[in-house]
């Protein structure tokens, strides 16, 4: 009896805290029906469909500005994930010198504050008359997502045992397919976890954004500054709509990726 | 190409270091050098700025804002404990547990940060409102005073902290917590070990690699972090971060805001440091 | 050596080399930074150089970036502004409308390195509240403007006070979009008095009862002003010892107020957190849709008004466009069209008897209601009374500016 008590604890733990999670965005989604007077959402007022209606009609920069943060964040994330994968690998399993001071470059960018980021980096594009637009604000997110990417990662590739490599190699595998059909699907886990992050991370990214964005908005910036007259609808409409395609995007997407994977290794499962 | 590389085995590890490598120095060092020097600098937008080598900022600024280094320190600290209290056993389940799921477990984990910050905390401050329907309808019915509130106090601000950083532990402990063999665990459970004994001894080890890198994605950007403080705090929890930024935007002082940076940052190395010599001699990965 | 050597031996070179770095290579005279790249342009008299000719006297351009903040300009369903559109059909202009603006410094951090260096912003029309209007033509960053050549409506239609602005005197660098009163808000569902004067937002003694639930603003000027007015103060003509007074006001009140807040308060204000509350009058209005029995008053001390500007930044590339834009919204249809949705105060008084008009000539009850409330408002139409006990923030040189934000930011963050 204990023991089944002790088994149902962790689920339903699991559940509270996703509950806890995703008690704001319930509340935002329930906003995007409001039917409101004036122009504040903060008081329920009645339920509409209105907003969702005329969802991509009303604010076309906010449309706009969505597109950008999405383009943002998926090239950054891609390209953040590579590079830092590819010096998790490196750190993780070949002797090199330097080691220490490039533990020290992945590491500061954490520890920095994004405004002293943001600032010197529009002095630096400044200086050498780079103009402020999309791309100035993907090198910027592709820059600190690199550092969250490592340290996500590398935890992966750490524990990762060689001796499965070995065994492939054995087989008659040349290195590049090993690593193709061997390590990069045992240590994916990691590098998809590190990817999700790097997402969240550049598409809510505000303050370093404001700095290298020129006239660009993107998605957090038209919303920080509608905030000031008073958020519309349509933001609380979209945020639920991300939300929605990001569920039925990625869960597709597993679903696919679990028919390659099957073949491969992986922990055993309970 | 694959024969060029076995050739040039040695180069290997470098070359997978160039491209974030050289990122980083071109999009982070440079400009980190140029704060450094700003910090050193003395004037003002009107009158021009010059490198006077002040280094008298540092001291300068500590001593003025000592009690909200202080307490971004303190801050930073709480959060990490709650973010590890929560998320340990959130990524435990998940790695253990999750089976097929794991995946979409660690989704539903970070998807909420898909969406915008400002309306996750309008979102927030509705729920925690004085007069919302937490707080009112507990206050109706007697339990809590009329004057109780949560916003524009420190829980607010710890607690705002604590939900925005969540996933980023989550996912480091999943991470770590995921490649550990089950049959390690069965084995000691096999050796008569309870299962808290196994817990303590087998798996909390094993991971603490993800214990160590969920800590600093937490602790780091806690300390700095200025949003939380801005629109759920009172003027009695702002943070080093508001301060920067204050001085940053408002009082256009870039020398001392960018001095205050650099001293934020060595503090958390400092702290990290420290925090790396109680791990050692475990396994870590960071 | 061990790692944790290597680390710090590493830190401490790395600070050296930047420290070498910094005085070899990016000294003051490198425009990779946060300095002006000229020194000669920057003006460190209070006026900028008034020997600059003014730009525009030409045919507007083909394009045009105008940035502004969000929801500040007509708005139809569709998400265009019928304004920007009719002023492209009868010019020919390509309008680009970006709403970029969404704080003042912020925005002014992320043009400056630019304007510093000399640098085109991409902007030809940005809208600043008038303090900050002030300090960018005080440093140089603005281009002057010939309002009689190319702003003739602007001379002839708005309200006389626009004329005369302590921080743009002959609206040499700008000329207004909207203002707004900065007063006092409060919910009577909370408070059981009527609000009339200052004293009973910033009185310790008086705020007693309401301790938590006062809210204040952390925008320097608008807090600092309100302090100087309760000590019966006019704040344009404020002195250092008026400054520190003010900040000692502050400070006392300082452990009631819930929160300094920029535009977060009427949430705020809106869910009953706060009794009562510095405020600004477009947004009042608005909460008054949903809540009509929330009050705004201007104190008896007085209120402040302010004034978000058009202003063209220096080295624009299309400033006669800028100029034509200008002229285009100071025709009274125009400044209906624009009221009618902002619900901010538009500079011209004539635009109160159109939106009567467009409100008679409605096709429906609700619009019709909804044209009468706005002209009829106080709030976007204000008395001549209400304007005559509104004040101007004062003109700050750098030196006091610095001063007033030292003080000040001890009052918001300790």
């Amino acid at each position: 009896m204990g023991k089944r008590l002790g088994t149902a604890i962790l689920p339903v733990y699991t559940g509270f805290v996703v509950l806890y999670l995703f008690l704001p965005i319930v509340v935002m989604a329930v906003f995007g029906f409001n039917d409101i007077e004036g122009r504040f959402n903060f008081t329920w007022q009645g339920f509409t469909l209105e907003h969702w209606a005329n969802l991509f009609s009303r604010y076309p920069a906010l449309n706009q500005s969505l597109l950008n943060s999405l383009t943002v964040a998926v090239i950054s994330t891609v390209v953040a994930t590579t590079f830092g994968t590819l010096i998790g690998l490196a750190l993780t399993r070949y002797e090199f010198r330097g080691r220490a001071p490039l533990n020290l470059l992945i590491f500061l960018p954490i520890a920095t504050p994004e405004i002293v980021l943001g600032a010197s980096l529009l002095a630096l594009f400044v200086s050498i008359d780079w103009a402020r637009d999309l791309t100035t604000i993907t090198i910027a997110h592709i820059m600190f997502n690199i550092s969250f990417v490592v340290v996500t990662v590398r935890a992966r590739i750490a524990g990762f045992d060689r001796a499965l490599e070995d065994a492939a190699m054995d087989l008659g595998a040349d290195e590049w397919t090993t690593f193709r059909k061997v390590t990069l699907p045992l240590i994916f886990p990691g590098i998809l976890a590190a990817a999700m992050l790097a997402f969240a991370l550049s598409i809510d990214d505000f303050v370093i954004t404001q700095f290298t964005a020129g006239q660009t908005i993107t998605f957090p910036l038209w919303v920080y500054g509608a905030s000031r007259i008073g958020v519309p609808p349509q933001v609380n409409v979209m945020g639920t709509l991300i939300f929605l395609i990001a569920l039925v995007g990625i869960g597709l997407w597993i679903l696919l990726q679990r028919r390659e994977l099957s073949a491969a290794p992986t922990s055993l499962e309970r | 190409m694959a024969d060029w590389l076995r050739r040039h085995r040695g180069l290997v590890p470098y070359l997978f270091l160039v491209p974030g490598g050289l990122w980083l120095i071109l999009f982070f060092v440079v400009p980190l050098i140029t704060t450094a020097s700003v910090a050193l600098q003395e004037g003002s937008l009107g009158t021009g700025y010059r490198l006077t080598f002040n280094f008298d900022v540092f001291p300068d600024a500590i001593t003025r804002w000592n009690v909200q280094l202080v307490r971004s320190l303190e801050y930073g600290l709480i959060v990490t404990a709650l973010t590890m209290l929560i998320g340990y056993p959130m990524a435990y389940t998940i790695a253990f547990r999750g089976g097929r799921y794991k995946n979409i477990l660690l989704l539903l984990v970070i998807m909420p940060f898909f969406t915008s910050f400002i309306i996750r905390t309008i979102s927030w401050k509705f729920i925690l409102a004085d007069q919302g329907f937490v707080l009112g309808t507990l206050k109706d019915i007697g339990v809590l005073d009329q004057s109780f509130r949560l916003l524009a106090t420190p829980a607010a601000v710890i607690s705002g902290i604590t939900y925005n950083f969540l996933p980023f532990v989550v996912l480091p402990l999943y991470v770590a917590l995921e490649r550990i063999d089950p049959r390690v665990v069965e084995a000691a459970a096999d050796l008569y070990a309870s299962r808290f004994q196994a817990f303590i001894r087998v798996t909390l080890p094993l991971s603490i690699s993800g214990v160590f890198a969920a800590s600093l994605l937490s602790f780091i950007p806690a300390v700095g972090d200025y949003l939380n403080a801005e629109l759920l705090g009172s003027r009695n929890e702002t943070m080093i971060g508001n301060v920067i930024q204050r001085l940053y935007l408002v009082n256009n002082d870039y020398p001392q805001a960018s001095a205050l940076s650099l001293i934020l940052m060595i503090g958390i190395l400092v702290s990290v440091f420290v925090y790396r010599r109680v791990l050692r001699g475990q396994e870590l990965t960071v | 050596m061990t790692p944790h050597r290597t680390r710090t031996t590493f830190a401490i070179l790395g600070l050296c080399l930047a420290l070498i770095l910094a005085a070899c290579g990016i000294g003051p005279e490198d425009s990779a930074g946060p300095s002006p790249a000229d020194p000669g342009d920057s003006g460190a008299t209070d006026t900028a150089a008034p020997s600059e000719s003014a730009v525009g006297g030409g045919e507007p351009e083909d394009e045009l970036n105008f940035a502004n903040w969000p929801l500040y300009i007509d708005q139809d369903d569709d998400g265009n502004s019928p304004t920007i559109q009719q002023f492209e059909e009868s010019t020919g202009v390509d309008v680009t409308y970006t709403e970029a603006i969404e704080d003042n410094s912020s925005f002014f951090g992320t043009v400056q390195p630019a304007l510093a260096a000399g640098q085109d912003t991409g902007y030809d029309i940005i809208v600043m509240t008038d303090w900050m209007i002030g300090n960018m033509a005080r440093l140089g960053y603005l281009e002057p403007l010939d309002l009689a050549r190319d702003v003739p409506n602007f001379l002839d239609n708005a309200d006389q006070v626009y004329l005369e602005r302590s921080y743009d005197p002959d609206n040499k660098y700008s000329v207004p979009w909207q203002s707004g009163i900065t007063g006092i808000a409060y919910n009577p569902a909370l408070v059981d008095e009527e609000i009339t004067s200052m004293a009973q937002l910033l009185d310790p003694e008086l705020i007693e009862k309401y301790c938590g639930q006062i809210g204040m603003f952390v925008e320097m000027r608008d807090s600092m002003s309100f302090a100087m007015l309760y000590n019966g103060v006019t704040p344009a003509d404020a002195t250092i010892e008026d400054a520190e007074a003010a900040q000692q006001v502050l400070l006392d009140q300082a452990p009631c107020v819930r929160d300094y807040y920029g535009n977060e308060y009427a949430q705020a204000l809106a869910d009953g957190s706060l009794a009562i509350t510095m405020a600004w009058s477009g947004d009042v209005f608005q909460l008054q849709f949903d809540n009509p029995d929330l009050q705004f008053v201007v104190p008896e001390e007085g209120a402040i008004l302010w004034t978000d500007n058009m202003a063209i930044p220096k080295g624009a590339q299309h400033p006669n466009a800028a100029l034509a834009m200008m002229d285009y919204v100071y025709d009274p249809e125009v400044a209906a069209q624009v009221a009618e949705y902002v619900n901010y105060i538009a500079a011209v008084p004539g635009a109160k008897e159109i939106i009567l008009q467009h409100a008679a000539d409605a096709e429906s009850d609700e619009d019709r209601e909804y044209l009468e409330t706005v002209a009829n408002s106080p709030l976007v139409f204000p008395t001549q009374e209400m304007l005559d006990n509104l004040y101007s923030y004062k003109v700050l040189d750098e030196d006091e500016e610095r001063q007033w934000n030292e003080m000040f930011q001890e009052v918001v963050q300790g």
